[in-house]
């Protein structure tokens, strides 16, 4: 681009200077809890501290996924993401063309669309007291479907905003044709602009997941057992006041990075849209 | 006969679902915000005016706007408050600042830039609990890295996540780091979308590379700055999961939030009236400042 200007040698080198540090800086708590999950316990307490394991071993990978039911945290994480993003993804799809394509009376359109994103203004806490209080009415505290009930609500407007702007970027005329070739504007919207929608329904639905995946909050207040607890949930649960089981939860939590890393490979295209609501063409 | 009919039956219900498709289609979202956001309000605002006695068979006693005054006089809220606010303050300033340099430097003097760019964002993809383990395990004052590095440098040796006067910026830095990817690839985007023209006339006029940055580059990214400093400012200000890891809120209540405070007065002191009452606070603040935000910086168009 030409507003690049032609750059001095030393300028060039304090730049990748500061971009290695900044990689660096990134890198090395990832690494850090990896390299500690394969440590003896004897060894993550050394001084000075083991910069590579000596010894590596899976004990506490065992310990974590075999004596202890993060394994079972693992798979209500897992069971409780793909579902809310099932859910998450199909409704905002259905609003998300709604909010592109239809005629509004009045600024209705801007309204509704502002409304939505106005809901995830609400902080979690807020909200987390009268669910709490309405799940335990239906008698459906410490069940996976309150959890996704839940998150479904915190996905939605991110959802829709999402699938909006793709919606947005279709171009409308393919539509309109098989519109006039006698499809009606469902067909068009299921046969049509569904297909072409393929991207962006692929990047809500992963950040969906990772949103899902991620959540502590809601998850610490909805669920108390292992029969609906997540895998952050578990991992808190070894943080107590008396003792902090190093080994074990960073195990857990280097396991539960794996799928985000490779997640973050495959939506890199669409990060931006992702993380900004749609509000930023990526 | 009944065929026909049968037809004809699903002839009007296509028309009236086709009629009636934009309704249909907005639905279910809508229906599923409605329940969950409207039904808390409400409960909320019932909640905050009453006094809910412990026994479940007592009746609620109205309470006027007793649990709102009570935020007045209420110390621990008002410490909540503050550090609320000055976590957003330097955490999102900070993210703000290190995003916007490095995502200057990687426009200008990197072309290739996806993979690297995917290695950057990692952080603010990570479940925060998994981040608040690894910065414990970093900050942990025996056999903790950072105090390793401290002693090589020949610097005292701190209990930074556990220190009264260095629990906050702890907090702060492990937050810098998992969100200052953010802001790193919303202006890395707004930088990629700047036009060629004005920056060709600055040149032939001699501007410095200071005054383009100044008058061309900032304007432009306006928006994308306005939009990621409201998206992270009502992110830090509901900031739980890190400190709940991290420090529990201590030492000596340095760290605890408001969204913290609010945990606790609910499910600790078992005080949802007065839980419904800070949280209404918040919420009106939180909707009042991104209100206002979204038309100072003419967002809304």
């Amino acid at each position: 681009m030409a507003h690049r200007r032609k750059s001095i040698g030393i300028q060039r080198i304090a730049a990748y200077a500061a971009i290695a540090v900044a990689l660096v800086v990134t890198l090395f708590p990832v690494y850090w809890i990896a390299a500690n999950s394969f440590k003896y316990d004897i060894d993550i307490f050394s001084i000075p501290p083991q910069w590579v394991p000596a010894n590596p071993t899976s004990k506490h990978y065992h310990a974590a996924f075999v004596e202890r039911p993060f394994l079972i945290y693992a798979l209500n994480s897992l069971i409780i993401a793909v579902s809310t993003t099932l859910v998450s993804v199909v409704f905002g799809s259905l609003a998300g063309y709604a909010l592109a394509r239809f005629q509004y009376p009045g600024r209705w359109r801007y309204q509704i669309s502002f409304w939505i994103l106005s809901t995830r203004m609400m902080p979690p806490i807020v909200t987390i007291i009268p669910l709490y209080i309405a799940f335990n009415h239906l008698s459906m505290l410490n069940t996976k479907p309150a959890v996704i009930i839940a998150y479904t609500a915190f996905n939605l407007p991110f959802a829709t905003w999402m699938m909006k702007s793709y919606f947005q970027d279709l171009p409308v005329e393919l539509e309109e044709a098989a519109m006039v070739d006698g499809d009606t504007r469902w067909g068009a919207f299921l046969h049509v602009a569904l297909p072409l929608a393929r991207p962006g329904l692929a990047a809500t639905a992963i950040f969906c997941l990772i949103i899902s995946w991620n959540e502590f909050l809601l998850a610490l207040i909805l669920t108390l057992t292992e029969r609906s607890q997540t895998l952050p949930i578990g991992i808190a649960g070894r943080v107590t006041q008396y003792n902090t089981y190093w080994g074990e939860i960073s195990a857990a939590g280097f396991t539960a990075c794996i799928p985000i890393m490779i997640f973050a490979f495959v939506v890199q295209k669409h990060l931006v849209r992702g993380i900004s609501f749609g509000a930023v063409k990526g | 006969m009944t065929v026909s009919i049968g037809a004809k039956f699903e002839n009007s219900f296509e028309r009236w679902f086709e009629r009636h498709l934009r309704v249909l289609m907005l639905a279910p979202a809508m229906l599923v915000l409605l329940a969950l956001t409207i039904f808390p309000s409400i409960y909320m605002i019932i909640a905050a005016a009453t006094r809910i006695s412990p026994n479940p068979d007592l009746p609620w006693q109205f309470a006027g706007a007793d649990n709102f005054l009570r935020l007045l006089t209420d110390e621990q809220f008002h410490v909540g408050l503050w550090n609320t606010l000055v976590f957003t303050v330097f955490a999102v300033g900070t993210e703000f600042l290190f995003g916007l340099g490095l995502a200057l430097l990687l426009d200008r003097y990197i072309r290739r830039l996806n993979f690297l760019k995917t290695i950057l964002m990692l952080p603010m993809m990570l479940p925060p609990v998994a981040v608040a383990i690894t910065w414990k395990l970093i900050y942990e004052p025996q056999f903790g890295v950072l105090n390793e590095i401290m002693f090589r440098l020949g610097l005292p040796l701190q209990a930074w996540a556990g220190d009264v006067r260095l629990a906050m910026f702890s907090v702060i830095v492990a937050d810098v780091w998992q969100w200052t990817p953010f802001m790193f690839l919303l202006m890395l985007a707004g930088l990629a979308s700047l036009p060629d023209e004005p920056y060709e006339a600055a040149a032939i006029d001699g501007a410095s590379a200071w005054r383009q940055f100044w008058d061309l580059t900032l304007p432009f990214l306006k928006p994308v700055i306005a939009i990621a400093l409201l998206l992270r400012i009502m992110d830090a200000l509901r900031l739980f999961d890190l400190v709940f890891i991290l420090t529990g809120g201590g030492p000596a209540d340095r760290t605890k939030t408001l969204s913290l405070y609010i945990y606790q007065v609910a499910y600790r002191f078992a005080d949802p009236s007065y839980a419904a009452a800070i949280s209404l606070f918040v919420l009106f603040t939180t909707v009042a400042f991104s209100t206002w935000f979204i038309k100072r910086m003419r967002l809304a168009d």
